[in-house]
């Protein structure tokens, strides 16, 4: 099929025609040619007001896929990141059971040849995610692990954190740890602040995560090798990163969008939507986080897409899971946040592949097309209807958002959000 | 007719410096109400209340059903010791339920902050909140206020009251404190470091470490019970040693250069946070904060029943 983006932007800072609006002709997934000359198609999309750049990518999300299908299975996942915008998605192993195997890797990708959306499973560290007894790395790892984490949960034990910086050194490996001292967290619901003094709910302090980045920042020292910490939320804990990247460690971090935005404040209503870990904090953490997506520090920005079924969810605060969709709903909150358009497609989009070792598409002719076609301004209802999550776990549902993916392409494959 | 600006009571944090006045005003009516021979008032006839109480409570339970049954309104208790979620029926199933059976208001005590706040997300009937957790207890505060400004004779705008005890647990304290602001008092707190919010003081509240100390500033002791079914982790060494350090007795009280009214919520540890020569004194008024939690929880359902 052939398919015409007539006049549309492109966004990819390594690209020549970085900026510059082109007409490009996508033919049976290849991106045939880039100009300025008007060219015909089968299938013409006019492009004004929307931006192409290459297809982003998700590198923590969560999909309930062996186990817990009923909260996302792996087709209602790879839709939802197609809805918003994403090609190729890491998945985190807290599934049942945990992604510990070749098999478990091979379910996850069985699916990836015939579909848009690629999945990347991430290896547990340790058996059953228990932080105990470690995984058969290498041999995940060869298998097509993309990385090793025990995903929501935390590396509470520090001897496994030093191993597992080792181990991974023989083939390069990425260790990507939640921070979080559990003891100092332990039955915490919420930031631990002045709100949570109000509402009575036992806080979560942002010590715990700077006490457990303190603490692998030095294992990292000591071990060497290179760790990714996952979601990090608070003021502190950007700068003990920023200190540790400007002393030549090999650490990386990205932070969730939904962090960007929301502070505790929202949890006056006791919306369990809200209820995330690490919990949302404060006005003052909100700018230290874009502070450093901004100088550099954060690398990454994540959907940590964690459906919940309403069981999980339409319940008393403190008994409600943590979590909340997001996958389809990245790009609105980084419009909302903000911040340069440009250096939060890169966050979404080159940065999650370099960290994770992948090839870069390009905007480029001869180039198999894995792109994603966007329309910064356009304004929508994110409703039950077009959610295309299984669970609605999302604060957002009901609002008008301003900020769409329209179209995704990759693997040969496009899927269009748009009308002609 | 004036009226309450809410239709539950969820917590004092909502309450108007108005509504508090109110309350007090219509405590006032029930407590003569509830001193006469006849102690009965048709206010709540045809109107059914039910008491859904998932934590262990006596007096909080006692007092409710009496102010309910003095007001005629028709009344049924469901009592869990546990959360119904543990027995496989979530909260809102429960009630629903309830609700049924045409029940039109509701007074529940949950172990989970935020519990009546959620219910009332979902549900139609008028909710009266009977403790959240370690969030607030609206009507204990109500009575403690009543009973201070009964004692004093006068409003509580510049007296000094000492919450005194495990803040961090307390739903007393938080519902105090809101209370207490809000009629233009002064409000400290006072217990083991560990067992204070580590941002109480953001609310605008005094902290103090020392009991001595908060009894020479206060006009008012409101002494907390020591809520060790609350705490799911340890917050200081043992009993004895809080009740050397944080326990008030009447050398204590009688070494100040005032007479101080003394304050707990019930059920005292006898020998932990009070003597028995200080709970048994004049100076301790717990059984009139008894006595007004009956009319005070009248005065709250009455105003509430007229809202819906």
């Amino acid at each position: 099929m052939e398919l015409l983006l007539q006049g549309v932007e492109v966004c990819d800072k390594r690209s020549p025609f970085h900026g510059q609006k082109k007409n490009i002709l996508i033919k049976d997934g290849i991106i045939e040619k880039i100009t300025e000359e008007s060219i015909d198609a089968e299938r013409i999309i006019d492009c004004q007001d929307l931006i192409l750049s290459i297809g982003w990518f998700d590198m923590r999300a969560s999909f309930g896929d062996p186990g817990l299908e009923f909260k996302e299975d792996l087709k209602s996942g790879r839709k939802v990141a197609a809805m918003g915008g994403f090609t190729e998605v890491a998945i985190l192993p807290n599934t049942i059971p945990v992604i510990q195997s070749k098999n478990d890797l091979s379910y996850i990708k069985a699916l990836n040849p015939y579909s848009l959306t690629q999945l990347h499973p991430i290896a547990a560290v340790t058996i059953n995610s228990e932080g105990k007894e470690l995984t058969e790395m290498i041999d995940l790892h060869q298998s097509g692990a993309i990385a090793f984490s025990d995903g929501e949960k935390t590396l509470w034990n520090t001897d496994i954190v030093l191993k597992t910086l080792q181990y991974l050194q023989k083939f390069d490996g990425l260790l990507m740890n939640r921070p979080e001292d559990r003891l100092l967290t332990q039955f915490g619901t919420m930031n631990e602040g002045i709100n949570s003094t109000l509402l009575g709910l036992k806080g979560m302090p942002r010590l715990a995560e700077e006490i457990a980045i303190n603490r692998d920042l030095q294992l990292l020292e000591y071990a060497g090798g290179k760790i990714h910490f996952s979601n990090i939320s608070s003021a502190h804990s950007v700068e003990l990163i920023r200190r540790a990247k400007a002393k030549g460690l090999e650490v990386s971090c990205d932070v969730a969008a939904y962090q960007l935005i929301f502070d505790d404040s929202s949890l006056t209503s006791f919306d369990t939507n809200f209820k995330v870990n690490p919990p949302l904090r404060e006005k003052l953490d909100i700018e230290a986080l874009k502070q450093g997506l901004l100088d550099g520090t954060i690398d990454a920005i994540v959907s940590n897409h964690m459906p919940q079924d309403q069981e999980s969810k339409k319940l008393e605060y403190d008994l409600a899971e943590f979590g909340m969709i997001g996958l389809q709903t990245v790009l609105p909150l980084l419009i909302q946040s903000g911040l340069e358009l440009e250096m939060l497609i890169e966050k979404i989009s080159l940065a999650p592949r370099k960290l994770l070792q992948l090839n870069q598409p390009e905007v480029k002719e001869g180039e198999q097309a894995n792109l994603t076609l966007f329309a910064p301004n356009a304004e929508w209802e994110y409703n039950e209807k077009n959610n295309a999550s299984l669970s609605s776990n999302s604060p957002l549902l009901g609002q008008r958002l301003t900020g769409k993916a329209v179209g995704v392409f990759n693997n040969h494959k496009v899927e269009l959000l748009i009308e002609d | 007719m004036e009226e309450l600006s809410t239709k539950h009571l969820l917590g004092i944090k909502d309450l108007t410096p108005q509504d508090l006045e109110l309350i007090f005003e219509t405590a006032d009516n029930f407590k003569e109400v509830i001193n006469r021979p006849i102690r009965k008032v048709p206010s709540l006839r045809d109107i059914t209340l039910a008491n859904v109480f998932f934590e262990n409570s006596t007096r909080t339970r006692l007092s409710f059903e009496l102010a309910e049954k003095r007001l005629s309104a028709d009344v049924i208790n469901f009592s869990s010791s546990s959360s119904s979620v543990k027995k496989g029926e979530t909260l809102l199933d429960t009630v629903n339920n309830i609700l049924a059976m045409k029940v039109d208001m509701i007074v529940m005590r949950h172990s989970s902050p935020g519990a009546p706040h959620f219910l009332s997300q979902h549900i139609d009937a008028n909710i009266i909140n009977a403790g959240d957790g370690t969030h607030e207890h609206p009507t204990q505060a109500l009575l403690d206020s009543y009973s201070m400004r009964e004692r004093l004779g006068t409003d509580l705008a510049g007296k000094k009251v000492a919450i005194i005890g495990d803040i961090l647990h307390s739903r007393v304290a938080l519902s105090n404190i809101f209370a207490l602001q809000k009629q233009g008092a002064e409000v400290m707190v006072c217990g083991p470091i560990t067992l204070l919010p580590k941002y109480i003081a953001e609310l605008g509240v005094k902290v103090e470490l020392d009991v001595r100390k908060a009894l020479e500033w206060c006009d008012i002791a409101n002494v907390l019970r020591i809520q060790l079914e609350r705490q799911q982790i340890k917050y200081f060494p043992s009993l004895r040693e809080y009740s050397l350090y944080y326990g008030i007795n009447k050398k204590m009280l009688d070494s100040l250069n005032k007479e101080i009214i003394v304050m707990h919520p019930g059920p005292i540890n006898r020998g932990v946070e009070l003597n028995s020569d200080v709970a048994d004194s004049d100076q301790a008024i717990i059984l009139d904060q008894v006595e007004n939690g009956v009319a005070v929880r009248m005065a709250v359902l009455y105003l509430l029943a007229s809202k819906r």
